[in-house]
């Protein structure tokens, strides 16, 4: 991981390779993620890589590709020191922190997520119970920005480049057919693991950001294999009106407990509901804030690719 | 490990902050994405580190726990960041697009 994120610092102005050791420092995150017993974030991580990369490598498209080197040296040497000096109080205080005795107050969400909350799992318990409010919060950060997004670039008509900067022609096929057979295979697979993750959130590993996730990654790579014009004639849903609807189911199931029960905005009610074959689902009104967390992930993560990737879209209906 | 980790986040730190500084926006990107990750492995480590203990109570992990607090708080800065790094992303090429050049400092004021 250092030596990737020291790789990153010395090529950064050759901007694809530093993208790919961007991806290599991501992945040796999520490794750490995965090997201290951080079975959820690991998940998170490695699909919001994928986005990410995704995102960046559109960027790539519109930035230009090279940067001149910078001429000032004494500035160079100016912020290497500055982040030197950043780096090392970091580190030290990390050093600090983990070396002292800890006193947690999880200890309380570890015993009584089963109870109140109705989950086993007690980092999908907190996200959608307990800190509900925070998590509504957040989702609806995630669509301003989605909204800003789309917004910033609503005037904007960005220029499609024949050439890339050392004179090759970009190829203007769009489709790729060995990828698009293989994502038209994979598409319904990918919806229905998101699906599982979806359900199972609550008692294991996974959960409506997660899911949300897969969704949009498996969609993205739709627009990628098949073809931007394949895919707009065939999907036709507006991104902004799902991750509205998300936004709408969160903050109603919250209005429900004050409405219905009688209780504070975002308490959760939790039963367990018997499916003909898939046995015992536990059922929880958190399920449906889960939900509208999920939409709004899907809506607002293919809102900004499709921003991006698709510029016809743009000025023609404004998805 | 835990001097490993601290290593880890410091040298992310260093390096985000470095490229932050630059003056090419594609370059402030990669700052602030370097930086987020030092962030949310710091927030993350703030729960102490646990080998094989997922706060999953479904019988066949025995506690102690990890902290299942710090994770949450982390899972959803790592969304927070994807969308903060969209709208910055998104910035970039707008300003690029407006101004016609992609330096962070406006023309006059670039350090010799």
């Amino acid at each position: 991981m250092c030596v990737a994120a020291m790789g990153v610092v010395f090529v950064h102005r050759a901007r694809f390779a530093a993208l790919i050791l961007l991806a290599v420092v991501g992945l040796t995150v999520t490794l750490v993620f995965a090997y201290y017993s951080a079975p959820d974030l690991a998940l998170t991580q490695i699909a919001v890589e994928a986005v990410t990369i995704l995102l960046l490598l559109l960027a790539l498209y519109y930035l230009p590709q090279d940067a001149p080197p910078e001429r000032a040296v004494n500035r160079a040497l100016r912020d290497f020191f500055l982040g030197c000096l950043a780096g090392g109080g970091v580190g030290w205080l990390t050093w600090a922190m983990l070396t002292r005795p800890l006193d947690s107050i999880s200890s309380y969400f570890i015993a009584y997520s089963l109870q109140q909350g109705g989950g086993a799992n007690v980092v999908n318990v907190l996200l959608v119970d307990f800190r509900g409010y925070d998590t509504y919060g957040e989702i609806t950060v995630i669509v301003v920005a989605a909204l800003g997004v789309a917004a910033m670039l609503a005037g904007v008509k960005l220029p499609q480049r024949a050439t890339d900067d050392s004179g090759r022609p970009w190829s203007l096929e769009t489709s790729h057919l060995p990828l698009d057979l293989l994502v038209r295979l994979l598409l319904p697979l990918a919806l229905l693991v998101s699906a599982y993750l979806f359900l199972r959130g609550h008692n294991a590993p996974g959960g409506g950001f997660v899911a949300g996730l897969v969704t949009a990654v498996a969609v993205a790579l739709l627009y990628v294999g098949a073809g931007l014009a394949w895919t707009r004639e065939r999907l036709k849903l507006s991104f902004r009106a799902v991750a509205a609807a998300g936004l709408l189911i969160a903050g109603l199931t919250g209005l429900a407990a004050m409405a219905g029960f009688d209780r504070p905005f975002l308490t959760s009610a939790h039963g367990h509901l018997t499916w003909p074959v898939i046995g015992e689902i536990p059922l929880a009104s958190a399920m449906m804030f889960d939900l509208g967390v999920y939409l709004t992930v899907v809506g607002a993560t293919l809102l900004v690719l499709t921003r991006l990737g698709d510029p016809v879209v743009v000025p023609a209906q404004g998805v | 490990m835990e001097l490993l980790l601290a290593i880890g986040i410091g040298v992310l730190t260093t390096a985000g902050v470095f490229l932050l500084l630059r003056e090419r926006t594609f370059s402030v990107l990669l700052g602030l994405t370097l930086l987020s990750y030092a962030v949310n492995l710091f927030v993350f480590a703030t729960g102490g580190l646990r080998v094989g203990a997922p706060p999953l109570l479904s019988g066949h992990v025995a506690p102690p726990y990890a902290d299942p607090l710090a994770q949450a708080l982390v899972l959803t800065a790592i969304v927070i960041s994807f969308a903060m790094t969209a709208f910055m992303v998104v910035l970039a090429i707008a300003a690029r697009h407006r101004l016609g050049d992609d330096r962070v400092d406006p023309p006059g004021e670039q350090v010799e």
